[in-house]
């Protein structure tokens, strides 16, 4: 790097800025450009900012010895927006509720992980109690088939005194263990049950997490509209094909929001 | 018709997933379950070791679902492995994606027993073919 840009203190983060966007681009030659400020506006007064950066994208080890003329306008765009958002913020008071935005995300990555933590005990404590529950069901049902195959011998009088006894006894052992099984089976149903608090809980956080990114919406939304009035709405849904459970179904025809409609669509495709 | 015995492979990143589709299918009688919690892990166990059914999540880290059949499609010791997969991602893209691709079935979550059972009757009858 040149000395030049060894000293300026920003450039080399300026640097790294613009060598991802270079990169970025030619990842993706295809690509639209970045949503630059549609008319750049005219700097009527020097920005503070814009010089220094000038020199130091002038100075710049770029291959080639220049950059191109969309990226450095572009690039000085970026640079002047900066300072103009920075002042305006100030101007406005918009830098304290964006600080507050910025303190709410780590919150609602805490409450999130809440969320997680309490879904998966949920989960967890309700498999382990069916896991639990299951034997002692098929115990039951296991010994009542066979029991109930013992007495339709005996109706059908195929059965002496002796095996009768036994058949007895056999019976009683069974209500017996009956009636345990089922005494435990309830208290691991209540326990699935209680498992299910964590809906409540969850609930209640989900909400505040719900009024905080719309709180941060807000804010950002009115900040967007002050400084790009023409800037173009974010492209809906890239094509992207990892975008987990559909929570927004009503109205879109490119989800489907049940088994039957994927049934349908392979079907129709022949598969 | 199936054979009771034979060996699942499970690979999802949630592990209360993978324990609910192993359940499920214990309840229809298949107790060989085997777990793998991304497509990597997935992909090696399948190479490493004899398998005979894959049910595959598609939103997983390391390696996804569907480069995971990708990668099972273009193995040629694998490729004829039946693929299903019980995923939340619901895009028309994503199902054309899987199908286009070879996967043997596609189950969205939330999703039921008797799907799942009627899925695995579709791909065994399939492959009786």
């Amino acid at each position: 790097m040149s000395d030049n840009t060894m000293n300026s203190g920003d450039s080399d983060e300026l640097q790294d800025l613009f060598d991802s966007i270079v990169r970025a681009n030619a990842g993706t030659p295809s690509a639209p450009p970045p949503p630059a400020p549609a008319a750049p506006p005219p700097a009527a007064e020097p920005v503070a900012a814009a010089p220094a950066m000038q020199t130091s994208v002038t100075s710049s080890p770029v291959p080639g010895g220049s950059m191109d003329e969309p990226a450095r306008s572009m690039f000085e765009s970026i640079g002047q927006m900066t300072r103009k958002i920075h002042d305006a913020l100030r101007e406005l008071g918009y830098d304290k509720s964006l600080e507050q935005a910025a303190a709410a995300i780590p919150d609602a990555r805490d409450r999130l992980a809440y969320i997680a933590t309490l879904t998966e005990q949920a989960a967890e404590k309700t498999l382990n109690a069916v896991d639990a529950a299951k034997p002692m069901q098929d115990k039951i049902e296991a010994e009542a088939e066979e029991l109930i195959k013992e007495w339709d011998k005996l109706f059908a009088k195929q059965m002496d005194i002796e095996q009768f006894k036994a058949l007895v006894s056999r019976t009683r052992e069974h209500l017996k263990a009956s009636s345990s099984y089922a005494k435990t089976t309830n208290d691991y149903l209540l326990e699935i049950m209680m498992a299910q608090d964590f809906q409540d809980l969850t609930g209640q956080v989900i909400k505040k997490i719900v009024d905080m990114a719309k709180q941060m919406e807000t804010h950002l939304l009115a900040f967007l509209l002050e400084f790009s009035p023409n800037a173009p709405k974010p492209a809906e849904n890239t094509s992207s094909l990892v975008n987990g459970p559909v929570y927004n179904a009503e109205g879109r025809t490119d989800v489907v929001t049940n088994q039957e409609q994927v049934d349908d669509l392979l079907a129709s495709l022949g598969f | 018709m199936s054979d009771k015995n034979m060996r699942f492979l499970v690979v999802d990143d949630f592990s209360t997933m993978r324990r609910i589709v192993r359940n499920l299918l214990k309840e229809l009688g298949f107790s060989n379950v085997e777990e793998a919690e991304d497509g990597q892990v997935a992909l090696h166990k399948l190479k490493s070791s004899q398998f005979d059914f894959v049910v595959s999540d598609w939103n997983m880290p390391n390696m996804t679902g569907i480069e995971l059949l990708k990668a099972v499609r273009a193995d040629p010791t694998l490729k004829h492995m039946p693929f299903l997969m019980i995923t939340a991602e619901a895009k028309k893209e994503n199902i054309i994606e899987a199908a286009t691709h070879g996967a043997s079935g596609y189950i969205v979550k939330p999703f039921t027993a008797a799907t799942l059972d009627e899925k695995l009757g579709k791909i065994f009858q399939n492959m009786n073919k």
